[in-house]
């Protein structure tokens, strides 16, 4: 019966139902351990596909000491920054003794975005997040590496250092 | 009335124009329409029907080209009445019409050359090389030449989360993890980058897009 209740029932149901006191269904839900799902893997938390504009949160991806970065200006294009793309920002999180601490307004190129991007061969490219790399206003790297997926497009854009230093290079 | 009307423009150049004209004139009179005499009309020498209207004897040249026209105000009841002599005589057996053309409307004519361009170019690419049957809830491995990387083949193994059909331009979804990061794809099926395609598993789905995927990579692992 209880291997029956176990099959018929979901874990979401089984984990709203065993709160309830019914003792049956209380035996089966301690009997079956419940999957806890992380709060942004629900569908609504899913990364919104759209141009990086002003306040939109971003991944630091080197070492320069920055964590998050809020968007406060695209310097491209009226709508807002793409894949490749230099944006100003300012560090809303930021690890202990890094060269950038919290508050400071820092230009970043955009080296992964959850944007599609199309590509000259007739592909496209998106990614799961939004990403940068902090860069002065010379265009020269703050950090000394760099982590995760990179486009080959920044080789367009000029970004070589970005893309020596990149673990991958899709 | 109407066609008493009618036959006597038809008949202004067999001369029985005036045995008409008096039928007329007996009809008018009865109907009590006070218009004017269609007997005083036909005692004029001066007029005489010319098509749909009423001409002077003088006004027509050598070439027969009508100058001053006088429109038949009088003898018009309706104005559906008058009926030119060519849709009169094309009720007569004997005019032969030549055959309806029934054109066929551009853009589905359009549409049906690109299907048949559309299929010799797939036949094309796959008498060039093997393409597999390429469904969404397959994990593939793939060999891709990237133009912008000095023609260096890269290796890409991921699942396929959806796919679209479009002839030559069918086109596929291709998500894979890289580095942690979750990287998806949209490649042509028939582009001439993709060296080789080799279909590594298929499970089981019941969707047509796995775009639930997304949340939970790894429920469709090996």
């Amino acid at each position: 019966m209880a291997a029956f209740l176990r099959s018929k029932c979901s874990s979401v149901g089984r984990t709203l139902m065993g709160g309830l006191g019914n003792n049956l269904f209380g035996a089966v839900n301690s009997s079956v351990e419940t999957v806890s799902r992380p709060s942004h893997c629900d569908p609504i938390f899913q990364q919104i596909r759209t141009f990086i504009q002003m306040r939109t949160n971003l991944k630091v991806v080197d070492n320069s000491g920055a964590k998050r970065v809020m968007c406060i200006q695209s310097l491209r294009g009226k709508k807002g920054a793409r894949l490749g793309d230099t944006i100003i920002g300012s560090v809303k999180e930021a690890q202990p003794r890094g060269k950038v601490k919290k508050g400071d307004v820092v230009y970043g190129v955009v080296v992964r975005a959850a944007m599609k991007r199309g590509r000259n061969d007739g592909s496209e490219i998106q990614f799961d997040d939004n990403a940068i790399v902090l860069v002065n206003n010379k265009g020269e790297l703050i950090g000394t590496r760099v982590f995760g997926p990179v486009p080959h497009e920044l080789r367009k854009k000029k970004h070589l250092k970005i893309l020596a230093l990149a673990e991958h290079i899709v | 009335m109407q066609s008493l009307l009618r036959r006597v423009y038809l008949a202004g150049s067999h001369g029985s124009a005036a045995k008409l004209l008096d039928r007329a004139a007996s009809g008018v009179a009865q109907s009590g329409a006070n218009l004017l005499s269609i007997k005083h009309l036909s005692s004029c020498s001066w007029i005489r029907p010319f098509g749909n209207s009423i001409v002077s004897g003088d006004s027509v040249h050598s070439h027969g080209f009508c100058v001053n026209t006088m429109p038949m105000r009088g003898l018009s009841t309706v104005g559906s009445a008058e009926v030119s002599v060519e849709e009169e005589s094309s009720d007569s057996p004997g005019v032969e019409h030549p055959p309806r053309i029934k054109f066929k409307r551009p853009d589905k004519t359009a549409r049906h050359i690109m299907n048949i361009l559309n299929k010799e170019a797939v036949d094309k690419v796959r008498g060039e090389r093997e393409i597999p049957d390429v469904q969404p809830g397959c994990i593939i491995q793939m060999r891709l030449q990237v133009p912008e990387n000095k023609r260096r083949e890269s290796t890409l193994k991921g699942i396929v989360i959806g796919r679209r059909n479009a002839g030559i331009n069918t086109t596929f979804r291709l998500r894979r993890l890289v580095a942690g990061v979750g990287v998806e794809s949209v490649f042509p099926l028939y582009s001439p980058n993709i060296k080789e395609i080799k279909v590594l598993d298929r499970k089981k789905v019941r969707r047509a897009k796995l775009y639930y995927l997304r949340d939970r990579m790894n429920a469709l692992k090996k």
